[in-house]
């Protein structure tokens, strides 16, 4: 128990450390990029005394660490800022009168991520259940069946779906299985039906790389000795299979897991706009080019949380298989 | 990451350890994970495989947000404008068609007259009610137009000053303009662009922010996130629409828009791209419309600063840009344009002499203005979008090549929309670059729309252009006192003058592509992108 508490205090102030560094460098990023986000609140045609004065009002005249130093505090009390654009309705809005009192009150920014976690989650799970589905298996098998012609299918698999823009692929198979067949629906999300395409799009990117580590893996241990031992100790060739080497094999491939979220979060990204599919990464988009920074900073802060949060998992998930392990 | 025996096969492990820490958790995390999805939001497993849109439903994508204030009078936002027209109605219509752009429906009106210079008369119509159950009457016109044309507005910009309504009777008003110093021939064709609310929402303008009230075929029901759902009006005075169900949605891709059209997921998209066209002529299941519109495409001069304050440089640079290559970029986007209006306006014509691709007219206006050959020019940058209208960048390089080889030491910036958005507009001292590509689209005949507002000293929104002959003519075609007289000043004056003068130069005519379910029939697309549902079907 000891170890458990003192590897997970250990990994979670790792984690808040990377957090932090993350949130600095994104808060003072979008506050060095071209495109002032209160032009984009007060309209174009506002007199320049107007931007001022609602910069003022946003304290986005302060020095920058002031403006961190606040931001970070305000992140302690739960308080992730309101976003600069959308209302309470959480639509996606734009050229609204700068100086109007009826104008709607700005939408919290962790409402507006929370509202829209279960749906990435969703397409994020799904996509990791395809590309495990597609990986794991022609991985083992092409481990076991090194140089035969499944070998040669799987390393041309990885190395045509790697190769494929998600964003293409995306709009290929919207043609294809949308129109032409008509078996999937294209955009929006209504229903289930409409997490299946956008999510193999995503798995397509993370199933090569999966499918490589298996098979390396594979090939490894197949080669140790424990193995050729147990089949002098008479063992089945399924019971070395199944009970020794799969199980040996699966510990690079946790930790190349860990590594794909951020891979799998970059897709989302991408696919969620092609798709019109309205999860996180659409509303990233959204937040990036009407430069709603708070809403870019919420999110960029959950993201990264995640992925700390995952390989903190993905470590425990290791040594879980492989007792032997100690971090 | 280091490799340890932790203990031994069939030695007791007492307490907690990783492995039943990590079985423990996954189960609770699975719980935690799969209860909210099951038990909060069912529908995530629910859904159809491929969701037609019903034979009563219309789904319109848009290609731009709204404001997410309600109030008509508070934004000029064309996707907001275009749910206005199916809630609201107005006085009159304009379908702007090019062969008679002049031509008026009647709508809440059944006439409209000038009385005196600066007096309109406008008969309505009876038996109308909005959608809260208040009857339209004479008031709701009195507090609309008041209400609206006040210039502190938004959207007051759009009018020459305010105005006083006189109540004759309770379907008869006078709109009275003389203490703001304009004739009432300047309400002939704008009251098309003012949808009528009701006077009871203007009373508190808070309401009116907040939900649509009007009187039209389709009432508001909810904005749900980007999605605008309106429903049939039963009521409507005209007949209660086929189509019961509306959804205008915003949906900022183009691909994504047409691939949602063409798999049966919606029934209208807007801004086509040039290669969507040829994909949509041959898709046996949509058609095609295909309308000029009332948006011209400029390239602005910053007028304000040197150089382009000496409208001889101007000239030259119109001089030096060969507008037929524009037009073959955009292909079926672009209608040639040989003024400063397009052809559905109020007014139009083609203007002789509108300036035309010629290098020698080029340097002797460049010489005239003393920079022979383009020397002394100081450097020189052109801005343009990309992302909103269709082939910006291709024919920003062309343009920049053109002023090039002429002698202009011209810069191409390119800039995502709300970059470009940032320095649209003029500033004390002149607006940022020197020139800066973009088109103005209003939903009325009316061409003051354009070049009062961009032209005139007064608003100079984009090209700051202060030009005390240009002031004079758009002051005297302001001020005429009949349709007839205002349409001889402008095409006879006005835009010659501008022509002349080229505050902006007007590159295209902007054609509104829209691809539509073949299914759908009886509407009536406007040329600004606004879209008549009222006597819809599909079948």
């Amino acid at each position: 128990m000891g170890f458990i508490l003192y590897f997970i205090t250990r990994r979670v102030l790792q984690g808040f450390f990377i957090v932090f560094i993350v949130t600095f460098f994104i808060f003072m990023i979008m506050r060095i990029v071209p495109g002032d986000p209160v032009r984009l609140m007060v309209g174009g045609a506002a007199p320049d005394i107007v931007l001022e004065k609602v910069a003022r009002q946003l304290g986005l005249k302060d020095p920058l660490l002031v403006q961190f130093g606040r931001y970070l505090r305000d992140i302690l009390h739960g308080h992730f800022g309101h976003s600069f654009i959308r209302p309470k309705s959480g639509g996606s809005v734009g050229g609204e009168a700068w100086d109007d009192p009826r104008m709607h009150p700005r939408a919290e920014v962790l409402d507006l991520i929370i509202e829209r976690i279960p749906l990435t989650l969703m397409l994020a799970g799904m996509a990791m259940t395809w590309a495990l589905v597609l990986s794991i298996p022609l991985g083992i098998v092409a481990g076991i069946k090194e140089g035969s012609w499944i070998d040669k299918v799987a390393t041309f698999f990885c190395a045509t779906s790697i190769s494929v823009p998600n964003f293409w692929l995306g709009i290929v198979l919207m043609l294809f299985v949308s129109l032409k067949l008509g078996l999937l629906p294209a955009i929006g999300y209504r229903g289930f039906s409409y997490v299946i395409l956008p999510s193999f799009v995503i798995s397509l990117e993370l199933a090569p790389i999966l499918l490589r580590t298996v098979r390396a893996s594979m090939i490894d241990v197949l080669q140790m000795n424990f193995v050729k031992v147990a089949r002098a100790r008479g063992l089945s060739r399924a019971t070395i299979l199944f009970k020794h080497c799969i199980r040996n094999s699966l510990v690079p491939v946790l930790n190349v897991l860990g590594v794909q979220i951020g891979i799998l979060l970059g897709g989302v990204i991408v696919v969620e706009f092609v798709f019109d599919y309205p999860g996180l990464g659409l509303l990233t988009i959204f937040a990036v080019l009407q430069r709603d920074f708070p809403l870019i900073q919420g999110i960029v802060i959950l993201f990264s949380s995640v992925f700390v949060f995952i390989n903190i998992v993905v470590d425990l998930l290791c040594s879980y298989v492989d007792p032997r392990l100690e971090f | 990451m280091k490799v340890k025996t932790r203990h031994r096969k069939g030695e007791p492990v007492k307490g907690v350890t990783r492995r039943s820490f990590v079985k423990t958790s996954l189960k609770v995390g699975a719980g935690l994970a799969a209860y909210p999805m099951l038990a909060k939001n069912f529908r995530f497993f629910r859904g159809t495989a491929h969701a037609v849109v019903p034979d009563d439903t219309v789904v319109f994508l848009s290609a731009e947000n709204i404001t997410g204030n309600w109030d008509p009078s508070s934004h000029t936002t064309l996707a907001q404008i275009n749910i206005e027209g199916f809630v609201f109605n107005y006085l009159i219509r304009c379908p702007m068609r090019p062969e008679n752009p002049e031509e008026i429906v009647y709508e809440l009106a059944t006439s409209q007259k000038i009385v005196d210079p600066n007096i309109i008369e406008y008969t309505l119509q009876k038996g109308v009610r909005f959608h809260d159950g208040k009857e339209f009457g004479a008031d709701d016109v009195k507090a609309t137009f008041e209400y609206a044309s006040d210039v502190n507005k938004a959207a007051g910009a759009w009018y020459p000053g305010g105005c006083e309504v006189e109540i004759v009777d309770k379907h008869t008003c006078r709109v009275h303009t003389k203490k703001w110093g304009y004739p009432a021939t300047q309400f002939w064709f704008r009251t098309a662009f003012l949808p009528i609310m009701s006077a009871n929402d203007i009373k508190d303008p808070r309401v009116l922010a907040q939900r649509l009230n009007g009187t039209g075929a389709f009432r508001f029901v909810k904005q749900d996130k980007d999605d605008t759902v309106m429903a049939a009006n039963e009521d409507y005075f005209r007949g209660a629409p086929k189509i019961k169900h509306l959804h205008f949605v915003y949906v900022p891709d183009s691909t994504t828009r047409l691939i949602s059209l063409q798999s049966g997921e919606s029934d209208v998209i807007e801004r086509l791209e040039t290669e969507q066209v040829d994909v949509v002529e041959k898709d046996k299941n949509l058609k095609l419309n295909s309308a000029i519109s009332v948006e011209n495409k400029y390239l602005w001069f910053r007028c304000s600063k040197e150089p382009f304050k000496d409208w001889r440089v101007r000239r030259a640079a119109a001089h030096a840009i060969d507008r037929s290559a524009i037009w073959q970029i955009l292909g079926k986007s672009g209608h040639p344009s040989y003024t400063h209006i397009s052809p559905v306006k109020f007014g139009y014509t083609k203007v002789p002499g509108y300036p035309e691709y010629d290098p020698v007219a080029c340097k002797r206006f460049l010489s005239e203005a003393g920079f022979p050959g383009g020397k002394g020019l100081p450097q020189l940058e052109y801005i343009t979008s990309v992302g909103f209208y269709p082939k910006t960048k291709e024919y920003g390089e062309v343009i920049t090549a053109m002023l090039q080889e002429a002698g202009f030491p011209v810069k191409l910036s390119v800039m995502e929309t709300a970059a470009w958005n940032q320095k649209l507009y003029d500033r004390p001292g002149g607006g940022p670059g020197h020139m800066i590509d973009c088109g103005w689209c209003t939903a009325s005949p009316e061409p003051d729309f354009i070049l009062r507002m961009h032209f005139h000293s007064s608003s100079k929104r984009i090209c700051g252009v202060v030009d005390a002959e240009i002031d004079a003519s758009l002051d005297i075609e302001r001020n005429a006192t009949s349709i007839k007289e205002r349409r001889v000043i402008l095409q006879q004056e006005t835009l010659p003058l501008l022509a002349e003068r080229v505050p902006s130069l007007s590159l295209f005519t902007s054609v509104f592509i829209h691809a539509i379910d073949k299914n759908l029939n009886n509407y009536y697309l406007y040329p600004n992108g606004m879209m008549d549902l009222e006597k819809a079907t599909k079948a």
